[in-house]
Order: structure tokens, then sequence, then C-alpha cells
């Protein structure tokens, strides 16, 4: 029993010798083939990584955001909520805080670009949600402190500041209103800092002409996190007419955003894969002459079919296994040290201030499993099945006539 | 015998509006050690009767027993296995793939059969020594001459140590002088106790002192003059 078993063993490795000899022999073909099948799992495992690194950073950063926000809706639309409801929210148990928020965008039509601007009344906010671990330097402004913000990385870029610490902004009557840069975001918090520019709620309401007694919205915290959602119940219940969001839908929500545009990215992908699969079938089922040539001999000379079966396959697995490999080796270094250039617009939007991110992918097993089940089985399928095929080849083609 | 055919018929494509009628009613006996030539005109029936010989396909009709085995109903498989074991091939124009080493020629055979590299190599070398093409042994064989491909093409088909050898037309793309040389090699071999059998319409095999028999085919039958 051991002596069959030993001799299988060696007959496989005589085979997989023979296969990689044959890949050596027709080295262009099979470096070619390999080129491409590697580019096309290189773009595949670079959108998850790319996809996985930026839902990993998203869950990070949105650590800082309130555990719920408030923001009054009429009409299907968001419009000013009245500062009034504070005290109406202070009254439900369980809410440790609610702290009233500015924020809007700004267009800043010389440079191009939209900046998040954001008014707070930070001293307001609980210890730990102060954004103060966000900052790479300064402080953020105080509440009497006026005219003075805290800015993205993008954005200092994009002012050119060069040291200067004063910058001004357009209010809508086209009246300067100027600030002066009293820290910057850390750029670990770039996905969500990037493009933010933090001011107090005095000088938000002044850049935007918010009239007073109005807030954009109302960030809330609570003393138990386990009763964000029933707390988010309760405010529906109380003040029917404003959205709440909880931390956790906008967690899911940037997830859905990026899965979506990854799983927009994937299917175009996917489609190349079939395109590279339809085309390893075609070339499978085709036999050349030579090819028919050796597969005669071969059988004359006492292989089985399933021998030359078993050459295929493993000629197959030995150019997936390298292409898989090849691909994800590219796509790991194409993440972390290129920060996924190529996929970049399509997965973290159009903003003319992108964020320059250093991602850092997470690979797990079930990750690989399911583009090897995606890849390399497909591949494995195209060239074997048809190699059936060509296996069944007579032996007697090559004998003579 | 080692080789026994009796009423072997051959049809391809039976049933069918292509069908061929390759062999009709073959009678043959062939003893071992001995030398056999099948003489005959090309589409004759030579390569058909080799091939049920050589166990590549068992005969439509007919007994055929190659050492000792019936051939006829034996699957595929089992045909294999026995061919394994009892036939060495000598193709015409030998069917050397290029592309592979003379050493990776002679030890294709070995390879399904789960022979250890170090036992493939020590095989293949004695061959070639006793061959004179050791100094070969790595080269491309589509790069070595005709005389030389034809000793591999011998080596590859002697590499199993198969009591039976048969040769189709191998002397159909050679010069005189190296058929001559072929004939002294099978007669060595035949010496040494291999059963051979040549399918060829070359007078310098069917003639040659070596072969114990000619056996003339013409039309699928065999032709008694």
């Amino acid at each position: 029993m051991a002596t069959i078993s030993r001799t299988n063993l060696e007959k496989q490795l005589n085979i997989l010798d023979y296969a990689l000899s044959s890949l050596w022999r027709r080295r262009l073909k099979s470096l070619s083939v390999l080129l491409v099948f590697a580019a096309v799992i290189f773009l595949l495992a670079s959108f998850q990584m790319v996809t996985q690194a930026l839902t990993d950073k998203a869950r990070q950063v949105l650590v800082h955001t309130p555990e719920i926000t408030l923001q009054k809706m009429s009409a299907g639309r968001q419009e000013a909520i009245p500062l009034a409801y504070q005290e109406q929210l202070a009254g439900i148990f369980g809410i440790r805080k609610v702290v009233p928020r500015i924020w809007g965008y700004y267009f800043d039509e010389v440079r191009l670009a939209n900046y998040t601007v954001m008014g707070m009344a930070v001293d307001q906010m609980p210890e730990g949600a102060r954004l103060d671990t966000a900052l790479a330097s300064g402080a953020m402004p105080g509440p009497d402190e006026q005219g003075r913000a805290v800015i993205g990385q993008a954005i200092s870029k994009a002012l050119a500041l060069e040291g200067r610490a004063t910058f001004s902004l357009f209010r809508p009557d086209l009246s300067l209103k100027g600030f002066t840069v009293s820290g910057e975001f850390s750029s670990d918090t770039d996905i969500l800092t990037n493009d933010l520019m933090v001011m107090s709620l005095a000088d938000a309401r002044d850049l935007f002409a918010l009239p007073s007694g109005l807030v954009t919205d109302f960030c809330i915290y609570v003393a138990n996190p386990k009763e964000i959602e029933t707390i988010a119940k309760k405010i529906a219940a109380a003040l029917p007419s404003v959205r709440v969001l909880t931390r956790p839908q906008i967690q899911k929500t940037y997830q859905v955003v990026f899965g979506w545009r990854s799983g927009f990215g994937s299917i175009c992908l996917l489609a190349a894969l079939a395109a590279f699969v339809i085309l390893a079938w075609d070339k499978a089922s085709g036999l050349s002459p030579e090819e028919r040539r050796e597969i005669a001999i071969l059988k004359v000379l006492g292989w089985e079919t399933s021998d030359i079966l078993a050459v295929r396959f493993w000629e197959s697995v030995i150019v997936s296994g390298l292409a898989c490999l090849a691909g994800m080796t590219a796509a790991y270094l194409h993440v972390v040290y290129f920060a996924a250039a190529l996929f970049r617009p399509v997965l973290m939007g159009w903003s003319v201030l992108r964020p320059e991110l250093q991602l850092a992918p997470r690979i797990e097993a079930g990750d690989v499993l399911l583009l090897i089940a995606f890849t390399v089985i497909p591949y494995l399928a195209a060239t074997v099945i048809p190699a059936w095929r060509s296996a069944t080849v007579p032996a007697d083609s090559a004998l003579g006539g | 015998m080692l080789i026994e055919l009796s009423g072997v018929s051959k049809i391809y494509n039976q049933g069918r509006a292509n069908e061929v009628r390759a062999l009709t009613g073959i009678d043959l006996g062939v003893e071992q050690g001995s030398m056999v030539c099948l003489k005959g005109p090309s589409g004759s029936g030579k390569s058909t009767l080799l091939a049920i010989i050589g166990c590549i396909f068992p005969p439509t009709s007919g007994k055929a027993a190659i050492a000792d085995r019936q051939l006829a109903r034996l699957p595929d498989r089992f045909l294999t296995l026995h061919r394994r074991e009892t036939i060495g091939f000598i193709f015409q124009r030998f069917n050397i793939l290029p592309e592979l080493t003379v050493l990776e020629n002679i030890t294709l055979p070995l390879l399904p059969l789960g022979v250890p590299p170090k036992e493939r190599r020590q095989r293949a070398h004695e061959l070639l020594e006793r061959f004179a093409i050791s100094h070969r042994a790595k080269f491309p064989a589509g790069q070595i001459s005709g005389g030389e491909l034809q000793r591999v093409a011998i080596a590859r088909a002697l590499i199993n140590n198969q009591p039976i050898i048969l040769a189709d037309e191998p002397t159909a793309h050679l010069d005189t002088a190296l058929s001559r040389e072929f004939m002294e090699i099978m007669q060595q071999l035949k010496e040494a106790g291999k059963t051979i059998v040549i399918a060829s319409h070359d007078p310098l095999v069917f003639d040659h002192p070596a072969i114990d028999r000619t056996v003339t085919i013409k039309d699928g039958k065999i032709h008694v003059s």
C-alpha cells in the first residue's frame, strides 16, 4: 500500500515536473497569459484592498462624530433647526450633552475648491469628543474667540498659507471675513478633516449669514452608548419634524458608499475577467498540430488521458497561482506605496481636495479566498474542461497511414 | 506465441456514412524473439495492424492476444497499462519532441510510471552509452543529426525494457546508411531476446537477413503470394 502511494506521489511529481518544463518550453505564451491574468487580478485585488482600507479608515475616524445628529427636515429637505429645541432635548433622559452646530459648504471660486465649514461650541462638547485629538498643531477656537479657525491639511495647501496665519473668506454679500489659523488637523484624520474648517458658532453664523436663533443641526452625546438607538427613538417621538442620525447609521452610510463604488468598479473589472476567461477557454479548446502530435506521442508512450489532463491542470494551477501571487502583491504595493493612485478618483469621490491618505490594506483570508474563487477557479475551469477534448486525441494519430 | 491474432478485423467509424474497413480476417502469430516485417503499400492497413498489436485500440472483431493478454473488449485504460509494460514504439520520423532534450525524450515513458528522477536518468544514461550518444544527453532533440535521432527513438522504445518493439516505417525518411544502421541495431535487439515487428515497404528492411518472416498486407488482408 505504501509502495503504491509512493509511486503515485512520484507520478504526480513527474507530471508536475513535465508541466513546468512544458510551461518553460512555451515561455513566451505562458508569460503573456500570466501577465494578462496578473493584471486582471491586480485590478480586482486593488479595488478590494482600497475599499477595505477606506472602510477601516472611515470607521477609525468616525469615532469623533457625535453619537446622534439632529437635523430639521421640511418638504424632504434639510433646513435650519431652531436653537429653542435644545431645551426640549436636554429634558430627554439619557442625553448627556446637546451641542448646537452650524455647518455648510464654502466654495472658493479662486481655487475652485469646496471647503466644509463647521461652527460649533467646542467647549460644550464632552471630554473625549472635542476633536482635540484630531489636531496636529494648535488648539480649537474658544467660544469667545472670534475670527479663529482650525483647518484641514488640504485647505492649508489650497490657501497657500506658507507661514501666514491669516486668510479671508467671502460672506454671501461678498464682504470679506478674516480668519486666523489657530490649528491644523492631523493627516491621520484626512479622510474626514482634509477639507474641514472648524470655527466658533458665531463665526460660522456670520460667514453663512444664518439668522440668530437657528443652527444647522445638533450634536447629541448620550450617557450610555448602548442606549443610542433607544434615545434616538425618544427624540424622533418628541420632535417628529427632525431627522435623527445615529453614529452607527453614518458608519453604515460610509460603508455603503465605498461598497457601492467598489461594487461598480468590480463589476467593470469582472467584465474584463470574463473576457480573459473566454479567451483562455478559446485558447485551451483549440489545439495546434504540434500539440496534437505531442499528445498522440505521449499516449502511444503509455500516458493515460488523465495524465495529460493532469499536465494541463498543473500548468493552469501554476499560471493562475503565480498570477494570483503577482497580482495581489502588486495590488498591495499599489495601495500602500502608491496610495492606490489608479482608483482614488473612483473610490474617494471627485473632490478637488482629495485627502492624501496613507492606506493600510487589511488582508483577510475570506477576501483572498473570494478573489481566488472569482479568478483562479474560472481560469482552471476554462482551461482544464476544454483540455478534456484535447486529451482524447487518439493515440494512433502518431502512427503513419 | 507472444503475439497471436485470429480473425482480426478493424472497422473505423462503424455504422456511419464514413465507415472504413481497414483490416479483414487477419491471422498472425509472432514467436518470442523473432523479427517480423509487415510489408505493403501505403493505406494497406499496416499501421492499423501495428496499432492493434501495440494495444492502442482493440480490434472490432476477432481475437488478439499480446503477451498472454486478450485485447478484445479491454477498456482503454487497461490497454494503456498493458502497452506501457509490453510495447516499445519506434515511429515514422521517430516522433521525437524537438523542444525537449534527448534525455527528457528518452525518459518520457517513465513519467506516468512514477519512476523517480534519479532512476530515470540512470536508465537513460545506460541506453545513451549503449547507443553512443551520451554526449548528446542535454541537447535539445531538434538540434541533433538524423542518425542520432534514430538512436534516441530506439533508446526511448527500450527505456522500460518492454519485450516487444514495434516500428512503424522507421526507415521511410532515412538514407541508405542510416537504414542499414537501424537494421543492425534491430538485429542486436533481436539477439538480446526482443520480439520485433516492423511495418515497412523498404526492401532494405524486408530483405534484411535478420527478418525471420515477411507478411504482405494488401487492402487490409494478408496476401499470400
